[in-house]
């Protein structure tokens, strides 16, 4: 469950990257600029919020070690 | 009645005696200068354990050895006091570890030469951590501090992650073992941790020897999982450290590298998104001034035809003009009329008057 959530970001990171690379590409156009730079600020906006709520599962493992 | 005292055998007396070493001294630690170590068919380790007013020989095993020891060294032992069959007073010892800082300084030197010889250390053998790990085992005292600093750091920096914990001593004699217990769980299990944490706060020199221990430092070299190991402060090296695939620092440090910090993250993307409005404002700048230079040099040209085709009207007018009768006229010629033979009527129009005339003589010029 956890690392599907760590997936996910990363995938949105990805994707915000690949927003952020098209801007600075010959492949710009003022035309698409406008609902990508939509996308890229929803996509912000999810990561935020994502992270704001993304807490470790600690687990003590139960086995002594101590002994053999 | 005349006290008797009891008659022994030898055995029986070597017997007793140990019973009652036994029971007076189960085991005990005993502080001393190491002398004429040496080590019988590589299996067997005898030396003197001495002070100034005495000395005691001493035995163990070479796998009880778990730090270099030579001679001169000031150790403790913890032995079991015992006598021989043939009648020689010696401790057998069950654990030996240096004492005072040049004791210490001096088998760390040993070992981290006789491992660094083997290769344990060198950067080859190094492996990279995961980037972004989802399953991460941490060994070390769920009650000491240095693990409370790495948790803090770990869930402030960054979540989702399976966190499996090996609560252990990491201090003492039972620390290398129990760590090295942990190391070996971690690894026989069915799912590996991408990455194993070793971590453990600041401490004097002797509190932090359970990292210098062979044992330990062969385990984490051998782990089949990445290791990092954040043992005291920067300033502390450990052969852990040198053993593991990354150094940290500090605890802390340890959860630094192992996690991205998710406000860097949350930065980043704010910044991203910055630098989209910058671009798309300097894009929709560029198109701006783009449109006003096309329409500037629209102007520009349509000016031009126009100044053109005002050109090309003058001309023609001049040349229209240069062709008006009138002008001729004005130039004092004049436009005749009418019958040109000898007695005819013609009319002359000059610029300002019109004349009637009868022509008297018709000849031809040349």
């Amino acid at each position: 469950m956890s690392a599907k959530t760590t997936n996910l970001i990363q995938d949105k990171l990805a994707k915000l990257n690949e927003y952020v690379a098209w801007f600075d590409s010959d492949e710009f156009a003022l035309e698409q600029a406008v609902d990508k730079f939509a996308a890229a600020e929803k996509l912000a906006e999810e990561i935020e919020q994502d992270l704001a709520g993304f807490k470790n599962e600690i687990n003590v493992i139960k086995k002594k070690f101590d002994q053999e | 009645m005349a006290n008797v005292l009891p008659i022994f055998s030898v055995s029986d007396f070597l017997a007793s005696v140990n019973q009652t070493l036994e029971y007076a001294y189960p085991s005990i630690e005993i502080e001393g200068e190491v002398a004429s170590f040496k080590v019988n068919q590589g299996k067997f380790v005898f030396f003197d354990l001495k002070d100034s007013g005495g000395s005691i020989g001493c035995f163990m095993t070479v796998w009880q050895m778990r730090i270099p020891i030579e001679d001169g060294m000031k150790v403790v032992v913890r032995a079991t006091p015992k006598l021989t069959p043939w009648g020689k007073f010696s401790l057998t010892v069950q654990a030996i570890r240096p004492s005072g800082e040049g004791s210490l300084k001096k088998s760390f030197e040993l070992l981290k030469a006789k491992l660094e010889k083997e290769g344990l250390f060198s950067p080859e053998r190094k492996r990279p951590l995961p980037g972004l790990p989802h399953h991460i085992g941490v060994i070390s005292s769920t009650q000491a501090a240095g693990y409370a600093d790495f948790i803090k750091i770990l869930d402030d920096r960054w979540g989702g992650m399976q966190v499996d914990v090996a609560h252990v001593q990491v201090q003492g004699e039972a620390a290398p073992d129990q760590m090295i217990r942990a190391i070996k769980y971690f690894n026989e299990q069915e799912v590996l941790p991408e990455v194993l944490v070793i971590v453990r706060g600041g401490g004097s020199a002797d509190d932090l020897s359970a990292f210098n221990d062979e044992l330990l430092v062969r385990e984490i070299a051998a782990s089949r999982i990445p290791t990092l190991v954040g043992v005291g402060h920067e300033v502390d090296e450990s052969l852990a450290d040198l053993a593991a695939d990354v150094r940290a620092a500090t605890p802390s440090n340890a959860a630094q590298i192992i996690v991205p910090d998710k406000r860097e993250i949350v930065q980043g993307s704010r910044h991203s998104l910055a630098r989209i409005i910058v671009r798309m404002e300097q894009a929709i700048r560029d198109t701006q001034l783009m449109t006003k230079a096309t329409l500037e040099l629209a102007f520009r040209r349509i000016e031009q035809q126009l100044e053109r085709n005002t050109d090309m009207l003058r001309q023609r007018r001049a040349m229209l003009a240069a062709y008006d009768p009138k002008s001729v006229l004005e130039r004092g010629y004049a436009l005749v009329r009418g019958d040109e033979r000898v007695g005819g009527v013609v009319t002359i129009e000059k610029a300002t008057v019109t004349l009637t005339a009868e022509v008297t003589n018709v000849s031809k010029n040349n």
